[in-house]
């Protein structure tokens, strides 16, 4: 087998390699309960990663996430009294409007993605400032269970975090798989050029795509609103580099074109096993950001597409 | 217009927007136009006009660094325990941890250059994501705490004044001199113009483009390990949160000051223009009573359109 072939299917074998290392060490770890917490825990940072997927498979970047999954806590938490449950949809169209605009700005006006979506995060995270007074605010619990019992709680065990995490998964696989949409978004990722010259209205799907990243952070955002049961402007801080490095070691590049959703779960679940291995090792908290961050960069050198990146700038 | 004036008109227009956000400002608020004012400004201005121009260099080779928060919470931090470790006055052996905070500046951006230029990562990537693993180092580091720094003759760099202006504001000025006799009088420096204006003809013509960009992301962690020291010597702690925020403000300045993205234009002094356009727009919105977490939301508009107006000047010339 070469090479080539054998990077496929890198990711799920890491990610058994890495179960049964972690399970060697303590054995614990593959008790049902405990996986089944693991996966609970990673739901959110999953459902952030998922809408990333998107923009980097069409070879952009998404950087305003965490910002916008920040202003989302914040506009839920600060909505839920005046529209009650249905805050829910109006978060997720905010989110879907900033991931719009980054979108425009970067194919309509041509700024690169990654600047785009740091000034529109930077929008975004001002937005959330402002609307907070720069405090934490907290969400009354009787409105909270009358609107969003639903997101909160279990089901047969099972966190049901986690089962939206799962539905939401099913919907991005839809789209990616048996939709003119999700068909459109591998063509541009295959090769964006061909995709122009056979007519594709390139640009309206790479905004659709940043749309759909941006819904997905405000729906990350909501989630951990009101998990924790309030929102402030920092409270989804530190989710930008494990959802990206979720999408990336998942096997999705840099590049794009090739990966997609169903990586980026295999991508999230190493990082929660990752994460649950330091605490076993009794690694600080802030070594993980040193560790992901080389995770990042092993990742990318490893699935880059060179041929896509004559020069490497 | 004619093809010229536009050209012309691009190359001034960011220090007649600095000329036009000081009248304005003047005109709402006369408190602005006062030397003590102006001090503020550029006290404020000193750090971020280090760590932009360091990645002024980046920007005109066409790459990016997105580190810089990493790399200056880093150097700060670095800086701030050797200097207590060696008796926490420039009056003793402390001064060392001056040098020391530029090498491990300098380091920091061999590294970067290095996983950016070996690993044929982009850059903006290679460098976010040492931008990471500086952060997380610092905390390493500091374990969270903050590290004070009160030696009087360090701080003199903030309470010592010259012509009304703080020391380091002159300090700063003389940096800027040298940043500019390397863009223009060394042959790095027009290496630099040589990457950014077209990779490929630069390495035609026989330039080991791969060494120029490790030496660029070098130079520019030198730069921002000055940054760190005047950060430091503003407000007399060294903690991970020293490095925040520095990302954001010099890229928008850089771009601001109309050194386009894609490298080959700009240069040190586009720089200086534009750190003085966002700082004085900072310094206006508290002058004028506006809440200070509308910057970065106001900092987002202005980088969208100072790229798109660059733009528009390229897309332009290649139509025609």
């Amino acid at each position: 087998m070469t090479l080539e072939k054998l990077k496929k299917h890198f990711p799920w074998i890491t990610l058994l390699t890495l179960v049964v290392f972690v399970g060697a060490l303590d054995s614990n770890f593959l008790r049902p309960e405990n996986l089944l917490q693991l996966a609970g825990d990673i739901s959110t940072l999953f459902v952030m990663a998922l809408g990333i997927t998107f923009v980097i498979y069409l070879g952009g970047i998404d950087l305003s996430a965490q910002s916008v999954a920040n202003m989302t806590t914040v506009l839920a938490t600060l909505m839920l009294p005046i529209f009650g449950a249905s805050t829910a949809v109006i978060c997720v169209l905010i989110g879907a409007l900033f991931g719009f605009v980054s979108g425009f700005v970067s194919t309509k006006l041509k700024v690169p993605s990654f600047i785009a979506t740091l000034a529109v995060g930077g929008i975004a995270l001002s937005v959330g400032q402002f609307a907070s007074g720069q405090r934490a605010l907290y969400m009354d619990a009787v409105l909270r269970d009358q609107s969003f019992s639903w997101l909160t709680g279990n089901i047969g065990g099972i966190p049901r975090e986690m089962i939206i995490a799962l539905v939401l998964l099913v919907g991005a696989l839809i789209l990616e798989r048996r939709t003119t949409i999700g068909r459109a978004f591998k063509a541009i990722g295959a090769g964006e050029l061909a995709a122009v010259a056979s007519g594709l209205r390139v640009g309206r799907y790479k905004m659709a795509a940043f749309a759909i990243s941006g819904a997905f952070a405000a729906t990350a955002g909501l989630l951990f609103a009101v998990k924790l049961s309030g929102g402030s402007p920092e409270m989804a801080n530190g989710f930008l580099l494990p959802a990206i490095v979720a999408v990336l070691v998942g096997g999705t590049p840099l590049t794009g074109g090739v990966g997609g959703v169903l990586n980026t779960l295999i991508g999230a679940l190493i990082v929660a096993v990752i994460r649950t291995s330091m605490l076993y090792l009794e690694i600080p908290a802030t070594a993980q950001q040193i560790f992901f961050g080389v995770v990042l960069i092993a990742a990318i050198a490893f699935t880059i597409d060179r041929g896509k990146v004559r020069t490497v700038k | 217009m004619s093809f010229p004036d536009r050209d012309v008109l691009h190359r001034w227009a960011p220090l007649l927007v600095l000329v036009a956000l000081v009248c304005f400002f003047s005109l709402v608020n006369p408190n602005f136009m006062s030397l003590r004012n102006f001090a503020r400004i550029g006290i404020s201005a000193t750090p971020p006009l280090m760590v932009a121009v360091g990645v002024t260099f980046i920007i005109i080779m066409g790459s990016i660094d997105l580190s810089m928060e990493g790399a200056v919470a880093v150097c700060a931090v670095v800086f701030a325990a050797i200097f207590i470790w060696l008796g926490g006055t420039l009056a003793s052996w402390a001064w060392l941890a001056l040098p020391a905070c530029i090498v491990v500046g300098a380091l920091y951006g061999l590294l970067n250059g290095l996983v950016h230029v070996k690993l044929r990562i982009p850059s903006f990537m290679a460098s976010l994501s040492m931008g990471f693993v500086g952060i997380g180092l610092s905390l390493l580091m500091t374990g969270g705490d903050r590290i004070r720094v009160e030696d009087k003759i360090f701080r003199s760099l903030l309470t010592e004044r010259y012509l009304g202006f703080p020391l380091m504001v002159h300090v700063a000025l003389l940096v800027i001199l040298i940043a500019w006799f390397i863009q223009s009088r060394t042959a790095i420096g027009r290496n630099f113009y040589a990457v950014g204006g077209g990779e490929e003809l630069a390495h035609a013509s026989g330039l080991d483009v791969k060494r120029v960009r490790v030496l660029g992301f070098m130079l520019a962690g030198v730069f921002y390990a000055l940054g760190a020291l005047f950060a430091v010597a503003q407000i007399g702690i060294a903690e991970t949160a020293t490095g925040y925020n520095f990302m954001f403000v010099s890229i928008t300045s850089v771009v601001v000051g109309g050194t386009a993205l894609w490298g080959g234009n700009g240069g040190v002094w586009n720089t200086l223009v534009g750190v003085l356009i966002v700082n004085v727009i900072n310094n206006g919105m508290i002058v004028m009573g506006l809440p200070r977490y509308l910057q970065d939301g106001v900092l987002g508009l202005l980088v969208i359109l100072a790229v798109v107006l660059s733009t528009d000047r390229k897309s332009l010339a290649f139509v025609k």
